[in-house]
């Protein structure tokens, strides 16, 4: 792996030459939030800021995205896919949480038989670059209860070190390494680099003061989809899915079509686990007629049945549901609740 | 990259009969428009595929062909919602969308050498019937034993396939009991509930397998009749249904536990529905 120095004051200048190249994405201040946007001319990426407001998924599975056009006929139908159209791009700055999460979101996208073209595409063309949590930026962040780590690799193409002047660049997979290559001179970083990363990993690991026991429900969760504990969760849910569109590996989606005169489209939007719609049939029937049934869904979604099928917990411990529920539902207190069953 | 799995085949409605007298159950039959679709178009009986109405939407329904039925496919829809009240709209000529197969089918691997008993109610027979035509191909009929099928309706204005039913009733390799819950001054055949007519029929459940699709109400008076007929959990198949949008495991609407129905299923044995959260 080559492993490199960038001086601190010599990064946006280098964000900057690429975003003369290829589209760049970064954390940049939008009124009260902080949200990934394409860099424009004399904007500045954010690096010392906690995490953006939105996951980054929208990049390789947007909120609304145009799956085909059509025009219709009386006697033709004329279709046109939008697959295959993603450009070149950088993400920047993505913390580790949300990194991982592009890794649990292919293996539901880039299954061996139903490959989806639309999110592969994109997320192949996309390089990603990672910015460690030296420093975890939420009392909320519980990443290393979920199988992550605030400096982890994963998911990453490069990763971006703060070490106090320089930042350590690792340039992990081609894709990282062909990024290199655009970057100009660096100084390759030597041992001491590595030795302070690791001292760094190690503070930043004491740094996460918030731990669920993740993995030890799932015995319960196997025996108890008809628990009186079910009962406790959701009275004050509003079922409003904000947790469900702010997590990073939240991936349902709906299918629509809309029309102009004889020019049509289809295109997927998100959908939720917690809208009773989500499972209405057109009988009347909907197997999960109440809310208590949407939060054991969405529950046992990411402890149980992802776990079942890919042996990963679908959740990144990124703690944005937590934040940003309404009625303060926590995941964490109801995890750690179960496994004191 | 593989094909676009989102993408609609071309197809054009060739035929449409009405099947019931209330005349909300349509059997539709397509034909493919581009050749290579067709023969792409590969299944198996229980399978079923996304109708494409463009400007309305999809709609998951079981294919009512057999793939021994060459040159196109059937589906028999109920006009229910917004995409199959548009498809029950259409004429003969029509040019609309196809995207499938999709999800598993009727094991037949598992149900070659057995004695099948078929256990239809109502509308719920479209792929039933698949099964019955793809196993009477004169192909396939030795590589399967006895065929019993019990199937009912309301009333006989409901039975649907009508000409299908009197054709095999004419066969010796197929036993047939069609039975309506109350007859009309011209119906002459039997008169029953499905659970009834199963009972006195009394199919033997030594090498045999129940594929069994229809309202709730009938499947939970017709199962108890079969376990005391001695026939076990894992002989015993459905078909599930569930909302759907994406049909190949993504979109995240239709699952039972951590299966899919979509892709893991519809068709399910007993047993392996008995391992699933009870949630469909």
């Amino acid at each position: 792996m080559e492993k490199r120095l960038i001086k601190k004051d010599a990064l946006n200048g280098i964000i900057s030459k690429l975003s003369g190249e290829m589209p760049v994405y970064a954390p940049v201040k939008d009124e009260d939030n902080v949200l990934f946007k394409v860099l424009e001319e004399g904007m500045e990426p954010l690096v010392a800021y906690s995490n953006t407001r939105n996951a980054p998924k929208n990049f390789f599975f947007p909120q609304t995205e145009t799956m085909m056009r059509y025009m219709r006929t009386e006697r033709e139908i004329k279709l046109s896919g939008e697959d295959g159209e993603a450009r070149e791009a950088i993400l920047f700055g993505v913390r580790p949480c949300d990194a991982r999460s592009f890794i649990l979101l292919d293996k539901v996208f880039d299954q061996e038989k139903y490959k989806d073209p639309y999110y592969i595409d994109k997320r192949e063309k996309t390089i990603i670059v990672s910015l460690a949590c030296v420093q975890p930026p939420y009392s909320t962040c519980f990443c290393t209860s979920v199988g992550g780590h605030p400096m982890s690799e994963e998911g990453a193409d490069v990763l971006l070190t703060d070490m106090g002047d320089n930042y350590l660049a690792e340039f992990i997979t081609p894709k990282g390494e062909k990024l290199l290559e655009r970057m100009g001179d660096l100084p390759a970083a030597d041992g001491s680099a590595d030795e302070k990363k690791k001292e760094l990993s190690e503070s930043a690991e004491k740094e996460i003061k918030s731990h669920i026991p993740g993995k030890e429900i799932k015995p319960w969760l196997d025996d108890n989809f008809e628990h009186p504990f079910w009962d406790t969760i959701h009275q004050s849910c509003l079922a409003c899915g904000t947790c469900t569109y702010l997590c990073p590996t939240c991936h349902c989606f709906d299918i629509s079509d809309e029309v102009k005169g004889s020019d049509g489209k289809r295109i997927r939007t998100w959908d939720s686990c917690m809208y009773w719609l989500f499972t209405q049939e057109t009988s009347g029937h909907n197997p999960r007629p109440s809310q208590k049934q949407r939060w054991r869904q969405r529950l046992m979604h990411k402890f149980k049945y992802f776990v079942d099928n890919f042996d990963e917990i679908a959740c990144v411990g990124c703690g944005r549901c937590v934040r940003y529920c309404p009625v303060n539902i926590d995941i964490r207190k109801i995890v750690t609740d179960i496994s004191k069953l | 990259m593989q094909k676009n799995p989102y993408m609609p085949m071309p197809v054009d409605v060739v035929k449409i009969v009405t099947e019931v007298t209330t005349k909300d159950i349509k059997t539709f039959r397509l034909a493919f428009v581009n050749k290579e679709d067709e023969e792409n178009f590969k299944y198996l009986p229980g399978q079923f595929a996304e109708l494409s109405i463009l400007g309305k939407g999809e709609s998951p329904i079981g294919i009512a062909s057999s793939p021994t039925q060459e040159g196109y496919i059937e589906f028999t829809v109920q006009k229910a919602g917004v995409v199959t009240s548009a498809l029950h709209n259409l004429e003969e000529g029509t040019r609309m969308g196809v995207r499938g197969p999709l999800g598993n089918s009727w094991p037949i691997d598992y149900l070659e050498g057995k004695n099948i008993v078929i256990v239809g109610g109502g509308f719920a027979f479209t792929t039933l019937r698949s099964m019955i035509n793809y196993m009477l191909h004169e192909d396939n009929r030795s590589r399967f034993g006895n065929i019993t099928v019990v199937y009912g309706a309301r009333e006989p204005g409901l039975l649907i396939y009508k000409d299908e039913l009197a054709g095999w009733e004419k066969r010796d390799d197929i036993d047939m009991y069609v039975t309506v819950d109350k007859g009309d001054e011209t119906w002459t055949g039997r008169e029953g509930f499905v659970p009834t007519v199963c009972k006195e029929v009394g199919p033997a459940s030594e090498n045999a397998v129940t594929i069994i699709c229809g309202p709730p109400i009938m499947i939970r008076f017709t199962l108890p009749v079969f376990f005391e007929l001695g026939f076990s959990k894992e002989n015993i198949y459905t078909s599930l249904e569930m909302r759907m949008k994406c049909g190949i495991g993504k979109c995240g609407r239709c699952n039972v536990g951590e299966k899919y129905v979509c892709k893991d299923g519809p068709v399910f044995s007993l047993a392996e529905l008995d391992q699933l959260t009870p949630e469909y």
